[in-house]
This record gives C-alpha cells, structure tokens and sequence, in this order.
C-alpha cells in the first residue's frame, strides 16, 4: 500500500495502536513481522510467497556460510546465494530486456527472430530486498558478523514494512540491535516521527503530484513539440518530481519507523546543493550509493590497482546501478553519464584542480555545473527510449531558443521553474543539515503552525494518486 | 503543543476553504475515475445467484439508466455500470469476452461510428488500470475516497491549491458548476436545469461536425470488414453462455440528422446483425424511447431516468433478451 492513501493510514493508526497495546517484546515483532506482510500483500498477493520464500533462503544460507569452517564451501554457498537471488531479479527484471536485445542483435545478422512477450508482472520491492538479503550474505560471508538465530528477527530486517518496497536500503548492522532490544513508542519518536511522515507526503502529493508531475508529463509525453525552454522546464519538473517523489517516500519511511521507535538511516542530504558528483552521490539516495560502493565498488577492486581500475571500476558500477534502476538502455545510459562525470571529476581534482582554487566561487559555480549535469541525466533517466533522450539532449542545448522561450511559459511551468529554485534555495540553506535537528530547533508553536500547513496544503492537493517512482525499480 | 498547533491550523484552513467554496454555491460529490470504473469492474465478477447484466457505452447509457429501477425491475441481474464518459466501449467488450469466468449479460450502447475498428482501444487504459494497477489496497482507498468526495468540496481536484492559485494569478474564472452528478455505481444525473440547453445542444452538434471532419467515416466495406473482430469477442462470450445485446441509445434534432447523414442505418447500423451473431436494438425500434426528450439531443434530463429505463427494459424483456 502506498503511504499517501486512505488505506496506509488506518494501517499505520491499527499497527501502532496494536504495537503499544502489546507488552511483550517478541509478541510486538510478531504483529510488526505480519503488519508488513499484510502491507506487502496490499499489492499482489502471491508475491508474498517469494518474498517469504527468498527470506527463507537467505537466513539458512547465511548460517550454513558461516557455520562452514572450509574457505571453498563458504564461498560455494555464497556464489549459490549471489545465483539465487540475482537469478530471480534477473527473470523478474530483466529477462524480456535481454531477449529484446537478443533479437536486436539477431536481426543486424540478418536473422528474424521475434522474441515471445512473457508481460512479466514486476514484483513491488524486489530489487529492494534483494539487496537487502544480499549484504547480509555477504557482510556473513565476509565475516562482518554472526548470523541471527532468529527466522523472525532476519524476517523483520528484511520485510520491516517502511522500508520494504523502496527502501533505505538498511544493513543488518544497522538494525539488529534495534530489532533484538525492546523498544517502543515515545512522545518524542512518535511527534517527530508524525512531522516527517507530513513532510513526505507534503513532498509527495503537494510538490511532486500536484506542482512538477504534470508539466514533466505533458513534456515527457511529447517532447517532440515542445522548444528548449519548455524542455529545460520538463527536464527540470521531472528534476523536482523525482527527489521531491523519492524523499518525501524516504521521509515517509522514517517517520513511520521512529514512530515505532526504530530510526532507519538518511536516504537524501539536500542533493541539489551538492559541490561535484562525489557529493551528489554523498546525499542522493545514500543506503544504495553505499550499496554499490561496499558491495560492487569494492568487491570490483575499488580503488586499489591504480588510477585507470579505480576509474574502470568506478564506470562499472554506475553502469551497473544504472542497470539495477530499470531494464531499459536509457537506464544504462544514466548511469555512464554519471559514471563519466565522476571519472572526470577524479581526473581533475586529481591532476588540474589546484588546491587554492578552492574558492567560495568556484565551489558555487560548481555547484551550479553539478546540478545541471545531475538535471542533463535526468532527461535520460525519464526518457521513454535511447531516441527520444537524444530528441531531448537537441532540445536542451539550443540555447538560443531556450533564451527567446522562456517569455512564452505559462503560468503552470514557471510555478515549476519557480518551486524548483526554492527546493534548491532550500537544499543550499540546510546543505549539511537535515528536518530532525531543525524541526527540532524550531519552537513548538511555529513547528505546529509550520505542520499544520503542510498538512492543509496536503488535504488541499487531492488528485490522481500517482505511483512512487521507485516502486517500479 | 506541536500537535495541537498543526491540527488548529490544518482544520482551520481545511475548514475556512470548505466554507468558502459552499458559499459559492458549490457542493460534494463522486468523481468518477479509473479506481471507480475498477471498483465496479470487480463487481462483474462478485459471486451472487445473480447474473451480471454489465452496461457498457459511453455517456448517454451512463446518465440514462436508473441503476435502483433497473435491479427493481430485473431481480435475476446485478446491474453493473461500466460505460465511461467520451469513450467508445469496445477494449471493455474485448476485455470480458477474455474473461473466462465471465458468463453474463452485456448491454453494449453504441453507434455505428463506435463500432469502427478506430475506436476499439478507447476505453483500453481504464481494462489495463484493472489488470496491471488496482490492487486490494486501493480497493479501501477508494472505499474511503468516496466518502471523503461525498462529503467536502475540497476533495474535488477543480478546488485544489495549485488550480485555485493558478485561476487567481491568470485572473480565470471560479470552476464550472457541474450538471452532472456521480453516484458511487458510477451512475449519473444530468441536471438540465442548470445549464442552458441551447448552448449545450449547438455546441454538441458543433463538436459532432468536427470529430467528423478529422476523424472521417470509413466505407461501409471497412467498417464491416473491422467488425470480424468484435464478432469474435461476441463468439467468446456466448461460448459460455453469456449474451451481448448491442443497443444504439436514442439521439434527436440536429446530432441525428448529422449521424444518419454520415452513418446511413441502412449501409452500417442494419448491417450489423448480419455479421455478429447477437441481438441489437436500435431506438427507432422503440416509441417509448424515442418519446422521452433529449435536452441536448444526445442525453435526458435525471427526471427522465426512470420512464427511460423502464421503457428500456420493456423493450429487452418484450423481444426476450432479458428476463424479469
């Protein structure tokens, strides 16, 4: 179920109700264990069943890996585990797109080979947790620590139903301690965890539903008809769409969880105020960027072998987080570009950037050239296909008639261009700062005020409710 | 003190706007949606001793048929009303005839230009919304979003922030107060009182002439070769002993003489059950229909509703098509 219905709602009000009703630490986990199937199922039923079924896997792999003395069986069973479960994320995600391709590549030979159409439902969150059992594994397999003995504990670090289906992608690390010691719901976690579920869903339905949704549409739609300055503004409202979609989630997902009294890490750091795309990185979907560099980046060889590994590997696993996103080359495109921006960026910080350039106007012309390369592959990331992200690319870089369009926006995109500069004045202002410690500064009446608000505005933006972005990946 | 601050506000601003918008003479009400069509979608396959009798079509059958005098009146069937505002119903005709479970009666409203194969994949965005989106946990959202549009103007999108802010700043006009009114069966009432009818009544045949000058008729040829398909469909369904009933829904003035001009019932309509194997019913066949007045040629009045359906379902009982 998605956050920003009816149904979460009454769900979250009986789950949290029956929660603190219970007394029992085990008993609590068991109601939270069955809350996140049943929000899970919410969507499709009987994908619960491979959800339940690759938990169960993982947690018995994880204990034969580290019950294994012999160095070969450990690294058999965590092959096996890599298999399995890339092996169903690749069925699920990715197996139309390789027979598309397949046949693409059949065809510049002169062989016509028209590939079945499997319309494979994609599960919700399955890249989600996939990752999630996966370091497990792996941080097993790597000795980082002991396995659960609990079926229910690993279940519920795997299926805690806030991060379920779009993340953060946590480390058992990072939740042990809070699923083993008893826990439950404060006034504090339960106020300041009740402010960043209004934030997310002022992020949700007010900015990214109601003001960027509709002009990235319309453009996205068809970008064939639109000049440069109406591309700019589309690229730029699917800009705000998307982190103002995914933060509001990820705020969603915190303040559900602190509201039950388990804090799940940071998922955005003001991004658009990043100075470079090492930094963008730093703050733009945090749990999966440190995914890919302790568990690809790394295991690829990281940055040891050399500059040219270091920057083969670091292309690679852009690539292939670009990959992970969607089974489309649009994806993979992304994620070069990003992987060439970071390459570049390394390269010169390394060998051109000298140290005493490193000057407030520098770093915010930086900043500025930051977030119009992060913006650029944007346009690639929502493109429908590889031609229409080019079509886009000629679009934006007509500067001329970008400069000459603008007089010509209506009212609706220049509230896109208007609220886009305030989401990035505001990323600026709070760069190294999140909502806890400023709601927290705040005092109450103008906290309350502030809330109160958002959450008018929220009630105040009905409309189409419009799918997470990223429960599709 | 934080909560109580945040729910003074909210409330006070929710409420003064709700206040606002009443003082204008605005009121609640349904919007119909894909999540309602959805909603009634399931109910074709809802198990009951009854057989469904689902209403497909557009408009004209949606703001026509009485759905409490229809289920009065015909207590063997579960009325279900699926036909969508503007679109020509036959992805929905398609999507049961795939159906394997589904066994019942269709009432298909449709005219001779719906029935061109350029219009079959109209309603297709609503059967996919079904098939790939609509899930139990929207099944409760909707339940609780039709209470929420019954009771507040402000759950209707046209009094949102944004489009309100947009009709300030652009100096535009307060939204159009709506003759028609949903019901949670996705049924509705037009009010013709509230507008006025001679607009209403050009400005429909004016779309009419302009749809037919972008959008020609096809060659009678064409147009039946396109309905092999639909018969298929057809096929599919009586294959299981269900029955589709094709049913062209009464027109007059000006849209009728334009539709018979470039459909003649004589090249298209009275052709059709010599292709597909099932029952159609044209208005002209029945005096009763063609009594009721069409305010704006095309759709009656809600206070028509009633000697409407009834005659309607004398007429499919009388030829039996339907069983009392």
């Amino acid at each position: 179920m998605q956050f920003d219905s009816f149904t979460f709602l009454a769900f979250f009000a009986l789950v949290l109700a029956g929660y603190n009703a219970l007394r029992d630490w085990g008993a609590r986990k068991w109601l939270l264990l069955v809350a996140s199937y049943v929000f899970y199922s919410a969507w499709n039923p009987p994908f619960l069943l491979l959800l339940l079924g690759s938990t169960t896997l993982d947690w018995l792999v994880a204990r034969r890996i580290d019950a294994a003395e012999d160095p070969r069986r450990r690294k058999l069973w965590v092959i096996a585990t890599l298999l399995i479960n890339l092996g169903v994320l690749g069925y699920f995600k990715y197996s139309q797109f390789l027979l598309d391709n397949f046949a693409a590549a059949l065809a510049s030979a002169g062989i016509n080979y028209a590939p079945p159409a499997f319309d494979i439902v994609l599960p919700i969150g399955i890249s989600f947790y996939t990752f999630h059992s996966l370091s497990y594994c792996i941080d097993i397999y790597r000795r980082r620590f002991k396995p659960t003995a609990s079926w229910r504990d690993y279940a519920l670090y795997v299926g805690f139903f806030p991060q379920l289906v779009a993340g953060p992608i946590t480390r058992f690390t990072q939740m042990r301690e809070q699923i083993e010691t008893p826990r439950s719901t404060t006034s504090a976690g339960l106020g300041m965890g009740l402010a960043l579920l209004i934030l997310g869903l002022f992020e949700k339905i007010v900015l990214a539903d109601s003001v960027f949704a509709p002009i990235a549409n319309a453009y996205f739609d068809a970008p064939g008809t639109a000049d440069s300055a109406a591309a700019w503004t589309g690229v730029l409202a699917f800009s705000g769409q998307i982190f103002c979609d995914f933060a509001g989630y990820s705020s969603c997902a915190l303040g559900s969880a602190l509201a039950l009294g388990f804090v799940l890490p940071t998922n955005f750091r003001n991004p658009y105020a990043a100075v470079g795309f090492s930094d963008f990185w730093r703050r733009w979907h945090i749990s999966l960027s440190s995914w890919l560099r302790d568990y690809l980046y790394i295991s690829l060889g990281g940055n040891r072998g050399g500059e040219w590994r270091t920057l083969r590997n670091l292309m690679l696993t852009m690539l292939i987080g670009g990959l992970w996103h969607g089974a489309a080359w649009t994806f993979v495109i992304w994620g070069g570009l990003h992987g060439f921006y970071l390459v570049l960026e390394r390269t010169v910080r390394a060998h051109l950037w000298p140290a005493r350039w490193n000057n407030a106007v520098l770093r915010f012309a930086y900043a500025i050239i930051t977030l119009l390369g992060v913006c650029t592959a944007w346009a690639w990331f929502r493109a429908t296909d590889v031609s229409q992200g080019w079509q886009i690319m000629l679009s934006l870089f007509d500067l001329h008639a970008a400069a000459t369009g603008i007089g010509q926006l209506g009212p609706s995109q220049l509230t896109v261009l208007v609220t886009f500069s305030l989401l990035v004045l505001v990323h600026a202002l709070f760069r190294n700062s999140g909502p806890i410690p400023w709601f927290s500064r705040l005092p109450a009446p103008l906290l309350g005020l502030l809330l109160g608000l958002m959450t008018a505005m929220i009630v105040l933006s009905p409309g189409d409710n419009h799918a997470f972005i990223y429960f599709q990946f | 003190m934080v909560c109580f601050f945040c729910a003074l506000v909210a409330v006070a601003v929710c409420v003064g706007t709700e206040l606002h918008w009443r003082s204008l003479g605005y009121e609640p009400g349904i919007i119909d949606s894909k999540l309602l069509w959805a909603e009634q979608r399931d109910q074709v396959d809802a198990r009951d001793s009854r057989t469904p009798l689902v209403i497909l079509g557009a408009s004209r059958i949606e703001f026509s048929i009485d759905m409490d005098i229809l289920e009065a009146v015909l207590p063997r069937y579960r009325p279900v009303m699926l036909a969508i505002n503007g679109h020509y119903p036959l992805a929905v005709l398609r999507d049961l005839a795939e159906d394997e479970d589904f066994n019942g009666v269709v009432l298909c409203d449709i005219d001779a230009r719906g029935l061109s194969a350029h219009y079959f994949d109209m309603q297709q965005p609503y059967v996919d919304y079904h098939r790939k989106q609509w899930t139990p946990s929207w099944r409760v959202h909707r339940r609780a979003l039709d209470l929420w549009q019954s009771t507040a103007v402000i759950a209707n999108p046209d009094f949102g922030l944004l489009p309100t802010l947009l009709r300030w700043s652009g100096g535009r006009a307060n939204p159009w107060k709506s003759h028609i009114r949903f019901h949670r069966d996705r049924s509705a009432d037009i009010d013709f009182q509230r507008v006025d009818t001679a607009a209403a009544t050009q400005a429909f045949v004016d779309g009419f002439k302009r749809r037919l000058q972008s959008d020609p008729p096809p060659s009678p040829e064409q147009w039946l070769a396109g309905l092999a398909e639909v018969g298929n469909w057809v096929e599919q369904i009586k294959r299981r002993g269900g029955e589709v009933i094709f049913y062209d829904t009464p027109t007059s003035g000006k849209l009728r003489e334009y539709a018979d001009e470039a459909f003649p019932p004589s090249l298209y309509w009275e052709r059709l059950s010599a292709t597909i194997h099932a029952p159609a019913l044209r208005y002209t066949e029945i005096s009763a229909l063609e009594d009721i007045p069409l305010a704006d040629g095309s759709h009656l009045d809600f206070r028509n509703k009633s000697e409407y359906t009834h005659a309607l379902v004398d007429a499919l009982a009388d030829r039996g098509w339907v069983q009392r």
